[in-house]
């Protein structure tokens, strides 16, 4: 080894070391872009990103934290028709035994956060629609937006504001005092209506529980004038029989004003509205855009997957987009046996809907979605009776339901009744039609005798009162273990019933409503308690 | 890293020798070190001249003395210097290793140090100290170690990363762990699995009897050249290598056996029956008080069921066993004067306390250095590791502390008087959970069983299994080329590729899989890195002048990616593996990621004649993740070793007092570990509807965060005296965190995901002492006895956060919330309502309201919410609403130990030695959860502590009056200041007695050394902290939770015997 080569390899590896090493500094490296995530700017270059970004709003207030599940779930537990079997607060124990606190994190915080999450995704939607407006325009030679894609824009813009609507109509069920109380003037919800993105702007007072309701009807307003009549093509994957259930139409956002009005007490638009779904007779079935209508079988209804022209809007499931784990309908309510949880089974006690003399033991919704599973314990034979509406196991794809044709129809009588204060003939006929769809008359065979009639007969009805009362019984029976019956309680101010040891809360306790969780309550300073 | 000052001082004093005037006698003799190895390359010298040599490959030495020496000095870098007198014969001598010596060379990023010349905060841990422990990873053996490192094991599961605070918590919501820098390549730390049941640190991967040593980084001196990573400090870690000399091959195995210690004394089935139905018939009170109605809740809880069956089950007996454990490790290495090598493979397989929570290892590993001209050396390491740790669901990783199936939680909640299986022998279940036994649900109005919803953990024991399989590969390649002499210019190339197989099955008969029909869980995560490092170095000595000068430039580039799907209702039960047949799919635990950091450092050091000492390093990196991608970072220091100066020296006390300097440092850091690779980025992420896909809001630009950024001072004297066999320092550290990031909270009516934006706005601060001693005691020849220990006090306080009412919530598995930062307090103190006791009057808890109001619980006892106020008397007054957290609760902080070390005895008599080593830690509180589940009025069973309980006839109880289903007065429902304890503890971590055979007794074996040994850990424990362990932490390594005790497992002890041997 001579000393000039050392030299040589030392010059070499010197040149290549500061070469290479000591000045390099790669700058695409210094930028490096994730590959599963897309770069907000490109958020709306193509339709069918747009799309999928509507599609990300209905996921967003489908999540099983909120309309994906345990919203429907606690508007049930709340009131006296299921008993809790588990004593597991993850599962909705505080709501059930009404022993909720601010910070109680699976109830009263997530379902904030859920609503308000998805809320803000549809502002933060509404506010990329309009900055993006001018590449929609049918002018611009350039776009890859097709020729009329601006009258979609507005059709999605439309279901973007009926989701808030949901949102907000749904938080102030639990949060805030029935609109009863005060004609609205009791605090409501922090209104938010512009896209959040960055810091601040965390203070903001609730406007009144009228102001969120004004909110609510200008949303579903707008929603009605300028959402599609009906689904006709596929899109993103989406069968049409599944678009006219999963994704907002006008009947839609007619359903849900009927049941908002329903919920404020101003009757009258609830008859406004339902007529425009309801026909003054049978068959009922709406005329104009997506054929709702009463389905004649309860049980077709609630058999996957739950597309029948009843259902006016549910959320979908899939086994790749499943509700989560202790969020999913059939987990509560479906016993261990056929592959649920068992977590509430149906209160078999005197007050509980499962005693209720107007529940007949051949109603179809009796002898269809409940389902008794025997035990023998110790030599002890017990039977306990769980709701079994919906059907299917893990991994739980049964559609969570927002609102059904039928629930028009009630309301519709409801209000009819309360609005002409009698009996009135065609809400009792409505009444009858939901009714006797799961009450047929049975014939006598063989030695088996007849099962007369239950069809309601307006002599039945000592008093307005009692016909009203008919119909809440009916909506209980009819939507059990489908969220409605917390509202039936709110609106009208009607106790929360005792059961078990549970004692019944009247409407004026202060855990009437929900509190306001603690982390709003910390972060945003303008907030007060309920 | 000190065998590389070997070659240099060789070659000096070789050519000294060269000089000698050959006119003496010749002496010759043999050095071998204590554990009878032979010693290469030590310095022997005739007192009192410059004559010497050193000793060859064999240890041998021959030197020429004049006629008047009378005295021989052996001394080698990392022994303690020895003298011997020249007799007639041989002098042979056994030079003794030392530990702490002042002349070591320090490992330093990048280069090292002598410890005399450095002048900033280093701690130095050698590999023997933590060798031949029955630890998985290494990190798990250094508590008490060093001083300002802090080391917490959150619990019993093995290979759960423990959680490691240097000089306090220096991040809120990013990690505050150190940097862990093996041979010179930044690597991972932190639980890596993505099943939340089983924990996998990747320093498992490497075998602890592959370590030299372990330096610890802690002041901005010394870790200032690690720039952006190193506000936590920084850990590097040198593995062996090879010797110059003759092959040599060790042998090192222990066996040993883990068992559960400190169990809680649980109520056994008749006193669960009693106390239950005693809390039916105070409930029945209630109600008949509260309503006028008499209460109907049957006394459901009974000893047999109808038939007859009647269980005393002690739940433990099926969750906990006594594991036994074992690891071999066999190396071999060697040298020459151009090449030298040491390969290793290790292999361990270690059960822990828990059943099914086993860990093993197989780890190969090769270093090699060559000389591959004059001034060009070639070096590589290589390791290879395949670990697999598998676990039950203990409850006490992954967010799991209030699961139904967390074997921490379960014998303390289950009913004793349930039996695992039915008398037929099959498992009894009711649905997922376990079956409800003789028991009666007193709230049915149907006489329906209580079922516990709880799951029989003998089901998951039998079926269930979570795994984490990893495969590693680390290694690095270098050369080093001396240009001219004293300028190294030295390149590095290294991967660091980690990937992990982790896998989760539940069986469909009971327990998580029921309801999905069993199911089965397959991640696969790939961790790829590599990191390119070229450093010039140059040193020169002008007189008493000496510097040294680097200049550097690093690259890394990482990438993590996980795929993985979820499958669930299995076909048949048959299948057991992912493999299997399923009904349905679902993707699971997909994730990317990337980050890249370009760096620029440098360092200068200067000392004038070892007396002044001076250092200053800048750091200039650039980090992917952030909008603006330059930091610049640096440190300064400065020493002065006073004991070098003439005046000293010739005092009369230079004998007694024979070292002192003083020394001081300044500088910043950065912190960037844990943020999200995209955190600048504004970004859509997608999902489904139904089987539509869809896009969504998930972030926006964040173009303004950017590192947080740790100020540190440091102020240190270090001291020696009676000829440094009383060494130590005393060190003043201030670290000044800003710019934290904290995820600021969002309200959440804004729809912020996640309810946050990070932003660097916190700012916090560390402070406190260290203090290190030293002695050898005893330095007979047949008897030494040495004694260290150390302190590092802690006082941390959260200065500034986003404004000063913000109050952080740390919640302990999302659903309990304990803790709270706040300004002007120590960081994640606890909030809870303070506790007044139990009313003698009627057994109700009293809480204090902020106002200073005594309320009191009686669950279902008034028509109200249950709380009324109590007056002055003790009676009853009105009706109110309950307290809260929030309103009413009051400080216990902090959390962090404010004081902590560790306490070292080595003896050595003869072939003996015994090591005590304590490790204690204290002034910090713990949120004790897991008592308050302990006293819990549901059908879960209590502790024995419980039976002194509020009666008409025990009015002055130590827990309230129990009523069925109370969960508020006991504390489940409201934190209060009953769970809060102090958390001061000294544990007898390591007891450890040996037995070195006399190398005479070897020698005919053609043995050079062997050393049998017994250790304990944890053999005893001193504390008043009633749960199972003060040394305890749910949340892991979490900021803003720490110090939370909720259904944990706590530490084995461990009993092992050992054998190394040496041919």
């Amino acid at each position: 080894m001579t000393y000039s080569f050392r030299k040589r390899v030392a010059a070499m590896a010197c040149t290549a070391l500061l070469g290479l090493g000591t000045f390099s500094c790669q700058n695409d490296l210094l930028n490096v872009k994730p590959v599963t995530l897309l770069d907000a700017n490109l958020a709306f270059d193509t339709p069918s990103r747009v799309l999928a970004q509507v599609n990300g709003l209905y996921s967003y207030v489908k999540v099983g934290g909120f309309l994906g599940g345990r919203y429907q779930i606690y508007g049930d537990i709340r009131a006296n028709d299921f008993i809790n079997r588990t004593s597991n607060s993850v599962t909705g124990l505080a709501v059930w035994n009404h022993t909720l606190a601010e910070t109680s994190a699976n109830d009263v915080v997530s379902v904030w956060g859920n609503a308000y999450a998805a809320i803000n995704q549809v502002n933060i939607f509404l506010a990329g629609l309009d900055a993006n407006a001018d590449k929609f325009k049918t002018s611009t030679f350039t776009s890859v937006y097709p020729n009329g894609f601006e009258p979609t824009a507005i059709n999605y813009r439309a279901e973007a504001r009926l989701l808030r609507a949901l949102c907000y109509y749904s938080l102030l069920q639990l949060y805030a005092r029935p609109y009863i109380d005060g004609n609205g003037s009791r605090p409501g919800l922090p209104l938010r209506l512009a896209a959040e993105t960055g810091l601040g702007n965390n203070n903001l007072a609730r406007s009144t529980v009228a102001q969120v309701y004004d909110q609510i009807l200008l949303d579903l307003n707008f929603a009605e004038q300028n959402l599609p009549l009906r689904y006709s093509a596929t899109q993103g994957g989406a069968a049409v029989s599944t678009l006219n259930v999963t994704r907002a139409h006008r009947n839609t956002a007619i359903a849900l004003k009927s049941r908002v009005y329903l919920t404020m007490g101003r009757y009258a638009d609830v008859v406004t509205e339902a007529n425009k779904l309801v026909p003054t007779a049978a068959p009922y079935v709406t005329t104009a855009g997506v054929a709702n209508g009463l389905n004649s079988s309860i049980t077709a209804v609630f058999t996957a997957p739950q597309e029948t022209s009843e259902s006016i809007l549910a959320f979908p499931f899939s086994a790749q987009d499943p509700p989560g784990t202790q969020n999913q309908l059939a987990f509560y309510y479906l016993p261990a046996s056929l592959g649920g949880g068992g977590e509430y089974g149906l209160n078999t006690a005197t007050g509980g809907i499962y005693a209720s003399t107007a529940f007949l033991s051949t109603d179809v919704r009796r002898t269809s979605f409940i389902a008794p599973v025997t035990t023998v314990t110790n030599g002890v034979s017990r039977t306990e009776y769980f709701l079994s509406k919906y059907p299917t196991g893990s991994p739980f794809t049964d559609k969570a339901p927002v609102i059904r044709y039928s629930e028009v129809m009630l309301s519709l009588a409801e209000a009819l009744a309360r609005n002409t204060n009698t009996v009135d003939s065609r809400a009792l006929a409505l009444l009858n039609a939901v009714r006797m769809r799961s009450n047929p008359a049975i014939a006598a065979s063989g030695t088996t005798p007849a099962i007369p009639s239950p069809m309601f007969v307006a002599t039945d009805f000592a008093s307005v009162n009692a016909f009203i009362d008919a119909i809440l019984l009916e909506r209980r029976i009819e939507f059990l273990g489908e969220g409605i019956r917390n509202i039936d309680l709110m609106r009208l101010t009607a106790t929360i019933p005792a059961k078990g040891t549970v004692s019944a809360i009247p409407s004026t306790a202060a855990n009437y409503v929900w509190p306001i969780p603690s982390t709003e309550l910390s972060t945003n300073n303008a907030m007060t308690r309920n | 890293m000190r065998k590389l000052l070997l070659p240099l001082s060789a070659v000096v004093l070789v050519m000294g020798a060269r000089d000698l005037h050959a006119q003496s006698r010749s002496i010759s003799g043999r050095v071998v070190g204590s554990d009878g190895a032979k010693l290469p390359g030590v310095t022997v010298l005739v007192k009192g001249t410059s004559l010497g040599t050193a000793t060859d490959v064999e240890g041998r030495y021959t030197l020429p003395a004049p006629a008047g020496a009378t005295t021989l000095v052996f001394s080698f870098v990392g022994y303690t210097s020895q003298e011997a007198r020249i007799g007639d014969g041989p002098v042979n001598i056994t030079l003794e290793a030392s530990t702490t010596s002042l002349d070591e060379a320090v490992v330093v990023g990048y280069g090292t140090q002598s410890r005399r010349d450095l002048t900033g905060s280093v701690a130095t841990i050698t590999g023997k100290e933590i060798s031949n422990t029955p630890v998985q990873s290494f990190d798990q053996a250094l508590q008490g170690r060093a001083s300002g490192v802090s080391i917490t094991t959150p619990n019993g599961v093995l290979n759960n990363p423990p959680v490691i605070r240097i000089r306090g918590a220096n991040s809120i919501a990013l990690s505050s762990s150190p940097l862990f820098v093996i041979d010179g390549i930044p690597t991972y730390s932190g639980n890596n699995s993505a099943v939340g049941s089983v924990p996998n640190n990747p320093l498992a991967n490497i075998a602890p009897e592959d370590i030299e040593n372990i330096e610890v980084l802690k002041d901005a001196s010394a870790t200032a050249i690690y720039g952006s990573r190193a506000n936590g400090g920084v850990i590097l870690v040198t593995t062996r290598r090879g010797k110059k000399g003759q092959a040599r091959l060790s042998y090192d195995t222990w066996v040993g056996i883990s068992k559960p210690i400190r169990l809680f004394d649980m109520l056994n089935a008749p006193e669960y029956v009693n106390i239950k139905n005693e809390a039916v018939r105070n409930l029945n009170a209630n109600r008949l008080a509260a309503t006028g109605t008499v209460g109907t809740n049957a006394q459901g809880f009974n000893l047999a069921d109808a038939a007859g069956n009647a269980y005393d089950t002690r739940w433990y007996d099926y969750i906990y066993r006594t594991g036994v454990s074992q690891s071999h490790n066999l190396n071999f290495s060697g040298g020459t004067d151009k090449t030298t090598y040491l390969t290793s493979v290790g292999y361990t397989k270690q059960k822990g306390m828990l059943v099914r929570n086993d860990f093993r290892r197989f780890s190969v590993r090769a270093n090699v250095e060559h000389k591959l001209f004059d001034r060009l050396t070639v070096g590589a390491r290589v390791n290879y590791a395949n670990s697999l740790n598998s676990s039950p669901n203990s409850g006490s990783v992954g967010d799991g502390a209030f699961g139904t199936a967390g074997l921490g939680r379960l014998p303390l909640v289950l009913p004793p008087n349930i039996s695992p299986y039915n008398p037929d022998g099959t498992y009894n279940t009711n649905g997922a959970g376990l079956g409800a036994g003789p028991n009666i649900n007193p709230t049915s109005t149907t006489g329906a069983a209580l079922l516990p919803g709880y799951y029989n953990p003998v089901v998951d024991l039998d079926n269930n299994y979570f795994t984490s399989e990893s495969n590693s590969l680390q290694g690095a390649l270098y050369a080093d080329l001396e240009v001219i002499k004293g300028l190294h210019l030295r390149t590095q190339y290294g991967i660091d590729n980690l990937n992990f197989e982790d896998k989760a099955y539940y069986t469909s008969l009971a327990g998580d899989g029921f309801s999905l029909g069993g199911q089965a869980i397959d991640y696969f995560r790939t961790n790829k890195r590599w990191n390119w490092q070229n450093t010039a170095q140059y040193d020169r000595s002008f007189g008493e002048h000496n510097l040294s000068l680097l200049a550097g430039n690093e690259q890394q580039y990482t990438e993590v990616q996980r795929w993985g799907a979820n499958r669930t209702g299995v076909a048949d039960p048959f299948f057991t593996t992912y493999q299997g047949n399923y009904l349905n799919i679902a993707a699971a635990g997909n994730s990317q990621g990337a980050s890249y950091l370009a760096s620029f450092f440098g360092r200068f050091t200067y000392n004038y004649a070892h007396k002044y000492l001076f250092t200053a390093t800048g750091r200039r990196d650039g980090y992917s993740a952030w909008a603006q991608k330059f930091g610049n970072f640096y440190g300064l220091s400065a020493g002065y070793i006073v004991s070098e100066e003439g005046f000293w020296k010739n005092a009369g006390f230079a004998k007694a007092f024979d070292y002192l300097k003083v020394s001081g440092s300044f500088g910043t850091t950065g912190n960037n570990q844990g943020i999200y690779d995209f955190v600048s980025l504004p970004l859509y992420g997608s999902f489904l509807y139904g089987n539509s896909g869809t896009f969504y809001y998930t972030q926006g630009a964040n173009q303004n965060i950017t590192w947080e950024k740790s100020k540190k001072t440091d102020a240190s004297i270090a001291f020696g005296f009676l000829d440094s066999r009383l060494t130590g320092d005393v060190t003043y550290y201030h670290n000044l965190v800003d710019g934290l990031i904290l995820d600021v909270p969002q309200a959440p009516s804004r729809g912020i995901p996640g309810n946050s934006i990070p932003a660097n706005v916190g700012s916090m601060r560390n402070r406190g002492f260290e203090f290190n001693l030293r002695y050898n005691v005893l330095q007979d020849k047949a008897f030494t006895w040495t004694v260290s220990g150390n302190l590092t006090t802690l006082n941390n306080e959260v200065l500034a956060l986003l404004d000063d009412t913000q109050r952080i919530a740390g919640a302990t598995s999302g659903l309990e919330t304990a803790n709270y930062t706040t300004v002007g307090r120590s960081i994640g103190s606890i909030l809870a309502v303070p506790n007044a006791g139990v009313n003698p009057a009627n057994g109700q808890r009293m809480l204090v309201r902020a106002d200073g109001t005594r309320v009191q619980y009686n669950h279902l006892g008034t028509s109200g919410t249950g709380w009324t106020i109590v007056n002055a008397d003790g009676s009853t007054g009105a009706n109110t609403t309950s307290p809260t957290q929030l309103a009413d609760g009051v400080y216990y902080g902090p959390v962090l130990p404010t004081w902590y070390g560790g306490f070292d005895n080595n003896f050595r008599y003869k072939g003996f030695d015994l090591g005590v080593f304590i490790q204690f830690s204290g002034g910090n509180y713990i949120y004790n959860g897991t008592k308050s589940g302990l006293h819990d009025q549901r059908f879960w069973n209590n502790s024995t502590d419980i039976l002194n309980r509020w009666t008409e006839d025990n009015k002055n109880a130590e827990w309230p009056r129990v009523v069925f289903n109370d969960n508020v007065s006991n504390g489940s429902t409201i934190i209060m200041s009953q769970n809060v304890e102090k958390g001061d503890f000294a544990r007898l971590r390591n007891v450890a007695l040996g037995y070195t055979i006399p190398s005479k007794a070897l020698s005919k074996l053609k043995l050079s050394s062997v050393r049998v040994y017994v250790q304990a850990q944890n053999l005893a424990l001193v504390t008043k902290y009633s749960g199972i362990d003060p040394e305890i932490s749910v949340n892991g390594g979490s900021n803003l939770a720490p110090g939370v005790d909720r259904n944990s497992v706590g530490q084995a002890r461990t009993y092992t015997a050992g054998l190394n041997v040496s041919f």
